[in-house]
């Protein structure tokens, strides 16, 4: 079917709530028939948001070939760029790349663009005219939407009317076979220019500076700050006070953000997109959980998602609203990261439980809109006088802090007659309105507090005076007299657990000011849970909406009710009520929920258990496993031991990226770790400055051990990876693909699941530059003998006895580790002969540079690459499964080459930089691959002996490719802060057994490079291409200059640039595989936005140009080794590919997210070079990121030809 | 034991041992899993009816599917272990 829209991009003012709020240089995407409505109805609201000004969402169906008419009014050449679908890049990309038609559209003109959509799902579309990222650009005023794409034979209507809708956020859609269903549209955007009333930026009552930027959803956000202010100049409920308040419907009635409403037990999906253009956000949903994919049952089942810049899922609620319990009532949507909450990125899921026909108000006599059940679902009951329906019979008070709920407090009170209507047959505490847990569960009952106590960081006395942590009951004692190490408390039970916690607040009133905040009364806390179910209206540890507030005031007691119904990954815990104030400083904590009929037990001494971060479970009909809970935080408020603050905010409460790092409240920085000789090859190991205070998980070879990660605090992304170990990125799933590394967001979850192979000691790291620098960094010790402090597995054979005493912390050097190679080798043997040395990199034509590069390349090409006659790129070495690989590597690397003597660099900078002189050792370890970690991890840690090399020195690794995992990374360990954002770094590819690797060009075999066909007898020839994403680059300009990247880079940058806006993981350079093609220099020698990519304008980029013919099988293995914790966004221009290589369910996408240090990809393109439709052009692939990654270089072309070129033999297919 | 005949294929004759087998065991604990949901059963043969086992099941991965009678056909049985007395008990388990 063909469908056809007529879009318009108009310049709007978006008024952004009903504070008058507003981008006064809005820009959006329109459907013709709405343009002069909504001019009109702006033109009358100047500061009232008007409901169609919000992201255009238009509809189509699978298989339908989609036509947009789209018309330019804005004054600079703009398009519309989709994502997932297939069209002739030639003809209708959106944008001008290569040596393609220019596909923008002057102003005042049109263009058709015309689409295939081929798959059910979120089509996400925006504008590549004006990539600018400054307020200037055009995607963050707001040129961004979303095409979401229905089953075959699907319509849609209005949810309030019933009639037959075009566009908007909110919609029902039928079929005539598969159940009707909600249908919302959520998103994100960030980082827009904002006024206020008076055409100022918005200031902060509290701190009297600039607000922080925009962060909201569909054109809305609702800033804590705004409602503070009316809270404070006593305009609603003067005495109230608290972050939480400010999501509370009872003071303030609703706020302008997305509500999206229906009925207990709809059917629903959420079609979330990320139409920002930076920040990395976590979406999550209060009450409800999701598969990860949904069409696959074997997927994760997620509450919280992690989404990076033009990136979308669809979400869809297992069980629909008010999941399996049914509840009802309000259950709050956000980003979970706390400065992006508190900015106003939050809305609310409305659950009814009575019919809605328009005739109902809410209590401070708003009208509640009509709302259709869906047509084949029966219709909730009619509200009546004694059962009015959620949130009718709350007996709270207009302009008041909403009430407590009945029965939760002990001593509290009991239900009110119309509460009693509305409750359940036998309501008990937590659980009134919806009774999660079946009548026999079994019931398992804990005794938590809330306490401040200080937290001691590390040896050097780093420290949190005001630490916050959960503790139980019995603990409480201990845990203050220093009997009980301080950690993160983590709670066990199994499945089918009916949970009764009894939960304390035991804080002081007052959280004290220093340097990092100042003075707060924390005087409300509860604990909202994650995963589990129970009834959000009184047990959700939160004050969100008409609900109740669930919280307790200092010394009650509040008893919460949950039910854990299947196993479970970790479940998180935290306080709802003051997160942004004082959840860094520990308020976290976990459930883990088990397979039935486990125990739990003290690994040292097999007593059992019910808490603890590393415990052993047994269980009679699976294997025993260890179970490890890894918490990581950041914006950690540390002082040192003399009580200077570390990292301190620009000024107390600024939420601008303050403090530093922890893990289980605990880090190892780097800088403590020198040896006498000051050589930072040796900083892992634990022969010179003994283990690290952070988490030893300790195991015997071949243990089975599951970690449960988790991120407690605060705002960033971290990228945990584990060396030497792997898992399925699905748990539940065989098909899924193998990983060792996970980006994680705040309250996200992940269980790996693993077995140690061998003793040793196993790093785990979260791997970006300035996370490891600061400590957050660990060990997995797998024993091979007998240790007291730690009992067997209890289905394992027993360990054999000690004959060796264990090794020691002496202060001196490891000792080389052995020689892996004294092993015959069985089967096909591979060898690399790997140099590391210092060279300089030239970046792009335009003369970016950097001349203090350190890289790895194959021996024989050293020379050439000294003398210019070969252009320095990672190294990239393959082998096929079933293959030993032994890898010399050698050094010779120069003292004298380095550019900054002490380690500190002036920029990029990292946090507490500190003395760090560059090693002349150097390491490669690779990713994903099997090895034994005591010769062959390619680094030195813990004591495993050294595996780094010296100047002239010769080091030997052995790696087995034992599964067809494809890309790996591969880096340097010897030095993080001077050899790897300098380039130290490559890929290792595992490919299939019996592969051999061409050159696209002569067909000849070739050992290395980026660019090669891959020829096995039982498959097709396929091209490979390899990209390697990195950032964190000093680069100097053509004058030697240093280049300030992003800054420097910025398009239509204004005068002043606010230095605040950089975080120090956005500072450095970036591009793919040493190469970067920054538009700025483009734009200095053509100043004209639109043809930046073109290569008629400029001729083709300097990153990698991938050919290619319509059809041939390709497969592009993305990597990214390097450096920073900004996560980057990968997309490639009308393409798809399953998201998961090994697994025929996995969903497609044209993304991937999450690129930071240690992710790798494989993604194998859905009918080849081209895609099914076979569409010849330049397909761009870049980054998702429009702040701050395009401008600063990190794109570049694939061509794909439909006629044969001299230059490019064909495939033998 | 089933024996092979020519008009029966091989599947046939692994039902039928299947079905001979359970048909002697009926009234005792049996271990099965399944490819498919719940994937796993505890419980006690009832009956053989046909092809298919009737059990009581005690346990399965879901609590809300136990206590109650299940009807599993032969053919979704990848695994089973049926107690006799002889060997390994199956345990019994309790939340």
């Amino acid at each position: 079917m063909k469908r056809v829209y007529h879009v318009v991009a108009i310049p709007i003012r978006i008024v952004l709530n009903t504070f008058g709020d507003h981008d006064p240089n809005g820009m959006m995407y329109v459907l013709k028939e709405n343009e002069e409505k909504v001019k009109k109805l702006v033109k009358k609201n100047p500061f009232t948001p008007v409901d169609l000004v919000q992201p255009l969402f238009i509809r189509a169906n699978e298989g339908d070939t989609v036509e947009i008419i789209f018309e330019n009014k804005l004054p600079f050449h703009t398009g519309i760029h989709f994502q997932e679908a297939e069209y002739d890049v030639f003809q209708y990309d959106g944008a001008n790349v290569g040596y393609n038609e220019d596909s923008t559209v002057a102003p005042n003109n049109k263009i058709l663009y015309r689409l295939h959509v081929l798959k059910e799902g979120n089509y996400f579309f925006s504008d590549l005219g004006n990539v600018s990222s400054g307020e200037e650009g055009s995607n963050s005023n707001g040129l961004v939407g979303g095409l979401c794409v229905q089953s075959r034979f699907s319509w849609w209507t209005n949810p309030e009317t019933g009639k037959v809708i075009n566009s908007g956020q909110y919609a029902d859609i039928h079929h005539p076979i598969l159940p009707s269903f909600r249908e919302y549209v959520w998103m994100f955007n960030d980082e827009m220019e904002v006024d206020d009333l008076t055409g100022n930026r918005p200031i902060n009552h509290f701190s009297n500076q600039e607000e922080e930027s925009f962060h909201g959803a569909n054109y809305r956000y609702e800033p804590e700050n705004r409602r503070q202010q009316l809270i404070s100049e006593g305009v609603v409920c003067p005495n109230c006070e608290g972050e939480e308040v400010h999501h509370d419907s009872w003071v303030f009635g609703d706020p302008s953000t997305p509500i999206l409403r229906g009925y207990v037990g709809d059917p629903a999906k959420i079609r979330l997109f990320h139409g920002g253009v930076k920040e990395t956000h976590v979406f999550h949903y209060h009450v409800h959980q999701w598969f990860s994919d949904p069409s696959d049952l074997s997927s994760e089942i997620f509450d919280s998602q992690a989404i990076s810049p033009q990136s979308h899922y669809t979400i869809q609620p297992l069980y629909g609203l008010g999941s399996l319990q049914g509840s009802f009532g309000d259950a709050v949507i956000h980003c979970h990261l706390y400065p992006h909450f508190v900015a106003g990125m939050w809305g609310m899921n409305r659950i009814f439980d009575t019919l809605q026909d328009g005739s109902q108000c809410y209590p401070n006599g708003v009208p509640i809109k009509a709302l259709k059940p869906l047509p084949d679902r029966n219709p909730p009951p009619k509200p009546t006088k004694l059962k009015p329906g959620f949130p009718n019979f709350i007996p709270g008070k207009v302009g008041l802090k909403a009430p407590r709920p009945p029965l939760g407090i002990v001593g509290g009170r009991g239900l009110t007659e119309l509460e009693r209507h509305a409750a359940i047959e036998n309501p008990r505490p937590g659980a009134v309105f919806t009774d999660p847990s079946p009548a026999n569960a079994p019931i398992k009952e804990f005794n938590i507090s809330l306490i401040e106590i200080p937290l001691i960081y590390n040896r050097e006395g780093w420290h949190d005076p005001t630490g916050r942590m959960y503790v139980l009951d019995e603990n409480i004692e201990d845990v203050c007299s220093g009997k009980k190490a301080p950690e993160p408390l983590v709670i066990h039970a199994s499945a089918n657990t009916c949970y009764k916690i009894n939960f304390t607040n035991r804080l002081p009133h007052i959280l004290d000011g220093d340097a990092f905040q100042l003075v707060t009364r924390t005087y409300e806390v509860g604990m909202h849970i994650h995963f589990v179910k129970f009834d959000v209206l009184v047990n959700d540890g939160a004050n969100v909406g008409w609900n109740y507030d669930s919280s307790v005031l200092p010394g009650e007691t509040i008893q919460y009710s949950y039910y854990s119904d299947v196993e479970l990954k970790a479940w998180f815990f935290h306080d709802h009520l003051f997160p942004g104030t004082h959840q860094q400083h520990g308020v976290f904590g976990s459930g883990v929920v088990h397979p039935r009929f486990s125990n739990y037990l003290d690994s040292a001494t097999g007593e059992e258990v019910d808490y603890g971060s590393q415990i052993t479970v047994s269980n009679p009909l699976i294997p025993d496993y260890r179970d490890f809970a890894l918490f990581v935080q950041d914006f950690t408020h540390l002082f040192d031991k003399n009580g200077k603050p570390l990292a301190p905010p620009p000024f107390p409460g600024s939420p601008d990226d303050p403090g530093l790092f922890g893990v289980n409240y605990k880090n190892e920085p780097l800088q403590f770790r020198l040896d006498k000789e000051c050589d930072p090859a040796y900083s892992f190991s634990s022969f010179v400055k003994g283990d690290p205070v952070t988490p030893i998980f300790k195991a015997y070879e071949g243990d089975s051990i599951r970690i449960r990660l988790l991120q407690g605090a605060q705002e960033e992304s971290h990228s945990f990876n584990v060396h030497g170990l792997k898992w399925l990125k699905e748990r539940g799933d065989l098909n899924s693909k193998l990983d060792n590394q996970q980006h994680i967001g705040i309250s996200e979850s992940f269980t790996m699941e693993m077995h140690v192979p061998r003793s040793g000691d196993y790093l785990w790291t979260f791997e970006t530059e300035e996370d490891l620098w600061n400590g957050l960094w660990g060990l997995i010790r797998a024993y091979d003998e007998k240790v007291p402090e730690l009992i067997k597995l209890p289905d394992r054979a027993d360990p054999l006895k000690q004959s060796k005493p264990l090794p020691e912390c002496k202060g001196t050097k490891p000792p080389p580790a052995e020689d892996p190679t004294v092993i015959e080798v069985k089967g096909p043997h591979r060898c690399y002969d790997v140099v590391a040395f210092q060279t300089s990199i030239v970046y792009n034509s335009f003369g970016d540079h950097d001349p203090h590069a350190v890289i790895f390349a194959l021996r024989e090409d050293m020379q050439a690459i000294k003398d210019g006659r070969k252009k320095p790129e990672p190294l990239i070495l393959r082998a096929n499964v079933g293959d030993t690989v032994d890898v010399t590597l050698t050094s010779f690397l120069k003292q004298e080459l380095f550019p900054f003597q002490d380690g500190i660099y002036p920029y990029p900078i990292v946090k507490e930089q500190a003395f760090y002189p560059p090693s002349l050792r150097i390491s490669l370890h690779p990713q994903l691959i099997d090895y034994d970690v005591k010769t062959s991890a390619g680094e030195t840690v813990g004591f495993n002996g050294d595996q780094t090399v010296g100047p002239g020195e010769s080091r030997t690794y052995r790696w087995f490719v034992d599964s067809q995992v494809g890309a790996c990374g591969l880096w340097d360990m010897a030095d993080i802060r001077n050899h790897k954002s300098q380039g130290a770094f490559g890929a290792f590819i595992a490919e299939a057994r019996g592969t051999e690797y061409l050159d696209p060009y002569t067909l000849k075999p070739v050992i290395t490079g980026a660019n090669v066909i891959l020829r096995n007898p039982l498959l097709p020839d396929i091209r490979e291409f390899v990209l390697i994403m990195h950032d964190g680059v000093r680069l100097l300009d053509k004058n030697n200059q240093v280049i300030f990247d992003p800054v420097d880079g910025i398009l239509l940058a204004p005068p002043e640039v606010d230095e605040d806006l950089l975080d120090t993981y956005d500072q450095g350079s970036r591009g793919f595989n040493y190469r970067s093609e920054r538009l700025i220099n483009r734009y200095e020698e053509h100043p004209v936005l639109h043809d930046l990519f073109s290569s008629k304008a400029f001729g083709d980029p300097s990153t990698p140009l991938f050919e290619s013919y319509v059809g041939d099988p390709v497969t592009i293995r993305l990597v990214t080794p390097a450096e920073r914790r900004r996560s980057h966004t990968f997309h490639l221009h009308g393409h798809r590919w399953k998201f998961d290589t090994k697994d025929i369910f996995s969903r497609t996408e044209s993304f991937v997210g999450f690129n930071v240090a240690g992710a790798a990809s494989n993604l194998q393109l859905l009918g080849g070079a081209g895609a099914y439709s076979g569409f010849a052009g330049d397909f761009m692939y870049r980054s998702g990121n429009i702040r701050w990654d395009i401008e600063q270089g990190m794109w570049g072309i694939m061509r794909v030809f439909d006629e044969l070129k001299k230059h490019l033999p064909k495939l033998d297919n | 034991m089933a024996q092979q005949n020519d008009s029966q294929t091989i599947n046939d004759v692994r039902q039928q041992a299947l079905v001979e087998y359970f048909s002697k065991k009926v009234g005792r604990r049996v271990f099965i899993l399944t490819e498919s949901f719940p994937f796993m059963f505890i419980g006690k043969i009832i009956n053989v009816v046909d092809d298919s086992i009737e059990l009581f099941v005690q346990t399965t991965s879901v609590p809300a599917l136990e206590g109650k009678t299940w009807f599993v056909h032969t053919d979704a049985i990848e695994v089973f272990y049926i107690e006799t007395g002889v060997d390994a008990k199956i345990p019994d388990l309790k939340d």
